[in-house]
């Protein structure tokens, strides 16, 4: 919550973007007393006190706010609770008396010195000590600021509009009801069991967080994003090497595994496809067979592979050159012929080995594919190894699946990144909502239209006149602040509509024309599709407005 | 040959591998091979015998690698061995439960044809419950019988390989054919044909088919009916109808829920088509609690496990309706880990006293916990001398624990004979409550089966009987032990005393209630119960003298029998009770595993640095760091700000040296996995929020 907060300050001025670290040296060169993380900090100080230090920051320890903020939450759930409001109990909430506070922090006092003296594996890791520990700091400062509570709602009251001063004051009071992010602070008084905290953090009512918004912020284009990446030196390099090294010891135990018509499971946070390819190097060693053991590695993230494509490669590898030219066309029958050659094949042979990474992505992921993957499974003298990258991989399988695939687990964390398993750019820009923002951008569209005929040019014209106009009716429409960060996929126009449009220009004669034109915007993701409520579907543009205009400007023009 | 340039040139084809599909692994390259060669050759040279290299590779020399080659091949020869035995009875096992619904089914096709069903499609419904690999095994057998007689053969047809008629009609003909002719001769079949070409999901190529071999009965078989599309089956159920006069179908349906819920979903028209019988498959349970009594019952067996394998096993079983196959597997998997992980396994086998000098068993079993307690045992009995005498002979150490492994076998047969004749007696005394065998073993062996309410229940419903059903128990029993024990002694003298009193039997017991009579007297005006006993005949007298007896023995029998395995020494040589491996092999939680992993990075990253604390900083991996923000963070998350608190850890740590743009790109970075983790998704309800989906721990 309070690395929220603070940036209300921050949203303004980006070089204000360190404000909160400023804030803390200078607190830190003071007196080496951390305050509470800057944004509760600074609301609870009265505003002619700000840069001073408060009797309450008196307290605390030695550190930097924001680099433990994580487990000091609670903190301010304390002190929140100094202040006037306990989000959990109602009655503190109307009666913020003194007397009751003190009650109140003497029985969390109390239940601290219990929680330090009984600890247990349970709380250890999850910072109910920490807060322990700091509610009983709190102690000594109480004393000093005894007529805190009081003093600070009014300061509370007044913070607000001291900080709408420099902050844009509409965007404040819409934003949020005073006093009322004490009561919603998403970590809960101390420690709620997981269900718990789900119905907490999902409880009716609006949710508060803050207005910023990334406009300020310039996103990455997949260049730059591999440049730096390429600059990062990580850290735990050494670590989790140690750790592969760990994996690789395992590798006979996988061996004997597979010896005795298992297969194998990989899981784990991490890319494990530099450990299959261990693997594979270290299979192909070991192998004490004249020929060299056949082994397929399949990456099953790559968006192209299909289940028919790993069996004839699976054919090929054994066959070699005798692969027949003509396997067949479904997937089943690749698998039956492959099933046959290996019953007629000497029983001594070296079994083929197929390493699957990611079998949970997309494009395997599909329930049809899995199921023939569990009928490989169970081909004799196929040896099977998969990785999973999800936590909810096991549910592909059903209990017939899970029996054809006769599975061993393992953990095989590795840490790695997801270098080359996920589009890192692609998929924060889909969740950002800024998806399709097409990696040519204007200019890679307009190379494509370049090369289409004049007819399809003509309609990506009228396109882009109907998403521009509907977008312009919908500014007038609703002038709300953040309608033009909306992206711009939100917009679109009726498939039935630039139909008819598109016929009456003369520019497709058929619904079968129209759909070809539209198959090719498609193919170079010129265009998005969606289905509205209503079940029309809805045609947009992946561009931002600016670009819109842009190339529609150069089709007038050209 | 330039190695450098083969680097680059590896580098470089590893590097386009990454985003091909599939592709055929090729060894590093030529340059490197070369300079892996010796290691390889090593590996030949150094074992001098050849035949390890092929036959021994995935066993690891154990004891820090300080076990010799002829240890390691020791252990796998006896893992073999002993676990081919065990499949051997698993397959009977199996083989034998299947037998009664394969004859029937046979019998089923043979007999029935479209006369004798009104001129429908005879149908064979099988429900197999949760038992979903029994039908393929049965299938398959069925498929077998039917070839061998050259009747016809079984189509086994998945919904997988059904999603349009033409595509199933296909497979249904390409099928029926590679199974007798193979794959070649499909092909053949296709070519060498006069007249047209005919298209592959025409049935006059089945028909034609057909007519060549001869085929009397052709078995299509549905193995998971119910996943079909209801309009597909309708559509292959009423062509297969009329085709019913050139080919003859028999269609048999695998059905996991039940015979009127799935003819619930067919139209009437396509029920009407059918005609036929239905077979029910045995649970998946009785099988799997025959395969343990097998294994673990086996009066030759040698290596058993222990109370925490059988319990995870054995809810592994019924919690996730395993199959028996599954089942078995599992204690493969058991039997495996123990010969590949532990020294001691050796000693299972045939132990040649060249291995044993050769290795530091002493050593290892000198640290076992179940020496340490034989040495306290001893030195609190006072035996001082034998305990130094281990500790410093080797030689005799080796004997000793060498007797003890074999009397600890021959314990833990008795253990399971005694449980086994606890059993028996319970099926004869019990009638409300069944305890399986594997009820009773997990408690023999945790080792309260001696004193569990079980056994007390028993000896006293066993003391309550008559003759005539102690005599029928004494019988059963007799079949459980051998000769010499003290029951056939009884059981003799039984019979002579019925002998004897061939008229008033049976005899009647003084422990049965029904026997006891309650007298009222009232004597001073109160009224006084005395529980008497009925008045007894000479012969009864007798007659619970042997039970008596009979009650002695059983107790005898049973403080003798039912120790605590983990009491014996060297139990960790022939008891395998590890939780664990099984437990994280079969039951995997990858959830909990990626949420550790990021929600304590160093569980995993054995930090050698002293600031890995649980604190976030940018020590930690990005992904774990945004992670544990994540955590802090209510349902909804703005971007903006989750991006400034990952920036501020940076930047915290790092203060000067730290640029923005990258830790962008690593924030972007740990974005992507939590998405693809399914953590977090695109939040419609403001704008740059996103929704958290997740709750660690739920």
């Amino acid at each position: 919550m309070k690395r929220k907060l603070s940036d209300s300050g921050l949203e303004n001025d980006p070089p204000a973007a360190s404000t909160p670290k400023r804030q803390r040296t200078t607190n830190g060169a003071r007196k080496g007393h951390a305050p509470i993380a800057s944004g509760d900090a600074t609301y609870e100080l009265p505003p002619s006190q700000q840069g001073q230090s408060t009797p309450k920051k008196a307290n605390g320890v030695a550190a930097t706010p924001l680099k433990e903020s994580g487990l000091k939450t609670p903190t301010h759930k304390s002190k929140a609770r100094n202040l006037f409001a306990t989000p959990a109990k109602p009655k503190a909430a109307t009666a913020g008396t003194p007397a009751r506070l003190k009650k109140a922090d003497q029985s969390a006092k109390k239940k601290s010195a219990r929680v330090l003296l009984e600890q247990n594996e349970d709380t250890a890791w999850d910072g109910s000590q920490q807060l322990a520990e700091e509610i009983l700091q709190d102690e000594q400062a109480e004393a000093v600021a005894s007529d805190a509570p009081v003093e600070s709602v009014e300061d509370a009251e007044k913070n607000p509009n001291a900080k709408d001063k420099d902050a844009k004051p509409a965007k404040r009071r819409a934003g949020r009801p005073k006093g009322a992010r004490n009561k919603r602070s998403p970590t809960p008084e101390g420690e709620l069991p997981p269900h718990e905290r789900y119905f907490f953090q999902n409880r009716a009512g609006t949710i508060k967080t803050s207005n910023t918004t990334l406009n300020k912020v310039t996103l990455l284009t997949h260049e730059e994003y591999f440049d730096k990446m390429a600059q990062h030196t990580d850290p735990c390099k050494d670590e989790k090497d140690y750790l592969l090294s760990l994996h690789h010891r395992s590798f006979p135990q996988w061996a004997f595994e597979f010896e005795e018509g298992f297969n194998i499971c990989l899981f784990g946070y991490g890319s494990k496809r530099k450990l299959v390819q261990h693997f594979a190097d270290w299979v192909y060693q070991r192998s004490t067979s004249k020929t060299s053991p056949p082994i397929v590695i399949v990456n099953g993230y790559t968006p192209g592979v299909s289940i028919r494509s790993i069996f004839a490669t699976i054919a090929t590898a054994l066959l070699g050159e005798d692969v027949p030219s003509k396997l067949g066309a479904q997937p089943t029958e690749v698998l039956e012929f492959l099933q046959s050659v290996l019953k007629s094949r000497p029983a001594d042979e070296d079994p083929v080995t197929v390493l699957i990474n990611s079998v949970d992505a997309p494009p395997l992921r599909r329930a049809a594919n899995q199921a023939l993957l569990a009928r490989l499974a169970a081909t004799p003298r196929i040896r099977l190894l998969l990785t999973a990258d999800t936590p909810n991989f096991t549910v592909m399988w059903d209990i017939s699946l899970r029996d054809q695939l006769n599975l061993v687990f393992h953990d095989c964390t590795t840490f790695t990144p997801f270098a080359v398993e996920s589009d890192v750019v692609e998929e924060v820009n889909a969740l950002l909502g800024r998806k399709g923002q097409r990696a040519g951008g204007k200019d890679g569209v307009g190379f494509v239209l370049k090369s289409l005929p004049e007819n399809a040019r003509n309609l990506y014209r009228l396109l882009l006149t109907e998403v521009i106009t509907i977008m312009e009716d919908g500014h007038q429409s609703d002038d709300e602040g953040g309608a033009d960060s909306k992206p711009s996929d939100e917009h679109g126009v009726e498939f039935r509509l630039l139909y008819q449009k598109a016929t009456e220009e003369f520019i497709a004669s058929s619904e079968m024309m129209f759909r070809t034109l539209l198959k090719e915007f498609h193919d170079h993701q010129m265009i998005t599709s969606r289905m509205d409520p209503s079940g029309m579907e809805i045609l947009g543009v992946p561009l931002s407005r600016d670009e819109m205009e842009g190339v529609l400007e150069d089709l007038v023009l050209g | 040959m330039d190695a450098e340039a083969f680097e680059d040139a590896l580098d470089l084809s590893r590097d386009k591998s990454q985003n091909q599909g599939v592709y055929i692994y090729q060894p590093p390259k030529p340059g490197k091979a070369s300079g892996e060669r010796p290691s390889k050759r090593r590996k030949v040279s150094s074992t001098a015998n050849p035949e390890h290299d092929t036959k021994v590779p995935s066993f690891m020399p154990l004891l820090n690698g300080a076990e010799s080659a002829d240890c390691v091949q020791q252990r796998y020869d006896t893992y073999k061995q002993l676990w081919a035995e065990q499949e051997h009875k698993i397959q009977e096992i199996l083989e034998d439960v299947d037998s009664g619904v394969l004859s029937d089914v046979l019998s089923f096709v043979r007999e029935t044809s479209p006369q004798t069903c009104n001129g429908c499609i005879p149908t064979a419904l099988i429900t197999v419950g949760s038992n979903v690999s029994s039908l393929s095994r049965l299938l398959s057998r069925l498929n077998d019988q039917l070839m061998s007689t050259n009747e016809g053969g079984v189509i086994v047809l998945e919904s997988g390989d059904a999603p349009n008629l033409k595509t199933s009609l296909k497979n249904i003909i390409r099928a029926a054919v590679t199974n007798t002719e193979g794959n070649d001769g499909f092909q053949r079949f296709l070519t060498d044909r006069s007249g047209p070409r005919m298209l592959g999901y025409d049935l006059d190529l089945l028909y034609d088919y057909v007519q060549r071999r001869g085929t009397k009965k052709l078995v299509l078989a549905l193995r998971d009916s119910e996943a079909f599309d209801p309009a597909l089956l309708t559509d292959l159920l009423s062509l297969f109808k009329s085709w019913l006069d050139r080919i003859p179908f028999t269609v048999m349906l695998g059905i996991s829920t039940s015979v009127e819920l799935f003819e619930g979903r067919l139209p009437r028209s396509c029920v009407s088509l059918l005609q036929g019988k239905h077979f029910e498959v045995q649970e998946a349970g009785n099988s799997v609690d025959r395969i343990f009594e097998a294994l673990q019952t086996d009066p030759a067996g040698k290596l058993w496990v222990g109370r925490n394998v059988t319990s995870t096993l054995f809810e592994k079983a019924r919690d996730s309706f395993q199959t028996p196959e599954a089942f078995s597997r599992m204690v493969k998997y058991s039997y495996m880990s123990h010969f590949f992980a532990n020294p001691l396994s050796t000693l299972l086998g045939s132990a040649h006293s060249s291995i044993l000098s050769q290795n530091p068993f002493s050593e290892v079993i000198r640290n076992l916990p179940s020496f340490r307690m034989l040495c306290e045992d001893l030195v609190e009995s006072g035996s001082t001398e034998e305990v130094r005498k281990m500790l410093d002979e080797d030689e005799y150490l080796l004997q000793t624990a060498i007797a003890n492994l074999e009397a600890g076998q021959d314990a833990m047969r008795h253990l399971f004979r005694a449980v086994l004749l606890i059993h028996k007696c319970l099926r004869h005394t019990q009638t409300s409550k069944k305890m399986s065998v594997s009820d009773l073993s997990v408690r023999a062996l945790s080792g309260d089966l001696g004193e569990s309410p079980i056994v007390e229940d028993m000896l006293a419903s066993v003391k309550a009987m008559d003759s005539e059903q102690l005599l029928e128990v004494l019988e059963v029993l007799q079949n459980t032990l051998s000769d010499d024990s003290p029951l056939a002694e009884i059981q003799n003298d039984l019979k002579s005393l019925m002998e004897e009193h061939p008229d008033s039997r049976p005899f009647h017991s003084e422990y049965n209630i029904n026997n006891s009579v309650v007298t009222t007297t009232v004597v001073h005006q109160r009224v006084k119960l005395t529980k008497g006993k009925a008045n007894l005949r000479a012969q009864d007298v007798e007659y619970n003298k042997i039970i008596d007896r009979l009650a002695g023995a059983f107790i005898e029998y049973f403080s003798e029998t039912l120790i605590r395995p983990t009491d014996l020494f060297m139990n960790e040589a022939f008891l395998f009770d590890l939780r664990n491996p099984l437990k994280e092999v079969f039951t995997p939680r990858p959830r909990f595993a990626i949420e550790r992993a990021l929600a304590t990075p160093f569980d995993y990253l054995i930090s050698s640095s002293p600031d890995a604390e649980t604190r976030i900083s940018s020590r930690q991996p990005p992904a774990s760091i945004l992670y544990q923000l994540y955590l802090e963070s209510g349902a909804l998350v703005n971007v903006h700000d989750l991006w400034q608190a990952f920036y501020a850890v940076f930047e915290s740590d790092q203060s000067d040296k730290c640029d923005d743009r990258e830790i962008m790109a690593l924030f972007y970075g740990a974005l992507s996995d939590m998405k693809t983790f399914g953590m977090i998704k695109n939040s419609r309800k403001k704008t740059d929020h996103l929704a958290k989906s997740t709750w660690i721990g739920l």
